[in-house]
């Protein structure tokens, strides 16, 4: 990784990481988080308002972000701040894919700040399901390390 | 109609404590992979350890029914460590009205025992006018 900093530039990508959605994780993601909301898991309580069927937490497909920009930085104690706006549902078994651009790179600090996003295509047109998201990303000096 | 009160803004919730078990971790790597170590969003778990409190406020009235998750953040002051117990201390840093929504922004400090600041999750909870 040694001088992996100095090779990153604006408009870079993050590389993207995709994974398809089960009820089996959503399940797992309940119990692990403790948000047990009905919505994650009970088909009739989402068609109650009015989704065709139970939804993914926002913060799974979040999660799924975390875990693309913490193999971008390496270690996810690099990183310093993680956001994201919450734009669209996903669904049982659809696919979403987590990426994102360098928006900034402080040298000095050596940060990165990254605008991020999470896609779902959906009936054959690509909505987000995380749009704005950022994160600041700190990579440390190999000569610091101790 | 029954709303959010906007005079609860700046109530400040107890602190309960939050362990960083490592089963707990693990659950997070298991389902997100990801390089070893904390998760990021793994403060989603203290978060929803206070998140009962605030919900359940009476005096604060939100109709958790017709809430939907907005935005959220994560602020890391320092790495978080498997093992410790953190403070979790959840405070309504705003409610505001807008085109019939209400929103309520959640900041949630996470601190450790002896009351070094670890990291600040905001969660934004929007309540719709009306369901979906």
């Amino acid at each position: 990784m040694s001088g992996r900093f100095d090779d990153l530039r604006v408009g870079d990508e993050i590389p993207a990481l995709a994974r398809t959605v089960t009820r089996e994780d959503v399940r797992a993601y309940a119990d692990a988080s403790g948000d047990q909301n009905p919505l994650h898991q009970d088909d009739d309580v989402a068609r109650m308002v009015g989704f065709d069927g139970i939804i993914a937490h926002g913060m799974f497909t979040m999660g799924h972000l975390g875990a693309c920009v913490a193999g971008w930085a390496g270690d996810p104690r690099n990183i310093e701040r993680l956001s994201a706006q919450f734009r669209a549902p996903v669904f049982m078994g659809e696919q979403i894919v987590a990426g994102g651009r360098i928006r900034s790179v402080d040298a000095t600090n050596r940060t990165v700040v990254a605008e991020l996003w999470v896609t779902v295509t959906r009936d054959g047109n690509e909505e987000f399901a995380i749009r704005k998201g950022e994160a600041e990303v700190r990579f440390p000096d190999p000569a610091d390390a101790s | 109609m029954r709303r959010v009160n906007p005079a609860v803004e700046g109530k400040t919730y107890d602190p309960v404590a939050f362990e960083v078990t490592e089963d707990r971790v693990r659950a997070f790597q298991h389902l997100f992979g990801g390089p070893p170590g904390v998760p990021p969003t793994f403060l989603t778990a203290a978060e929803f350890t206070v998140f009962p409190q605030v919900i359940g406020d009476p005096e604060l009235g939100l109709d958790f029914t017709k809430v939907v998750h907005g935005t959220q953040e994560y602020v890391f002051h320092r790495p978080l460590r498997v093992g410790e117990t953190l403070m979790v201390q959840p405070r309504i840093a705003s409610i505001r009205q807008k085109g019939g929504n209400g929103f309520l922004v959640i900041e949630t400090q996470m601190r450790s025992i002896d009351g070094e600041a670890a990291a600040v999750a905001r969660s934004t909870m929007i309540e719709r006018e009306s369901a979906r």
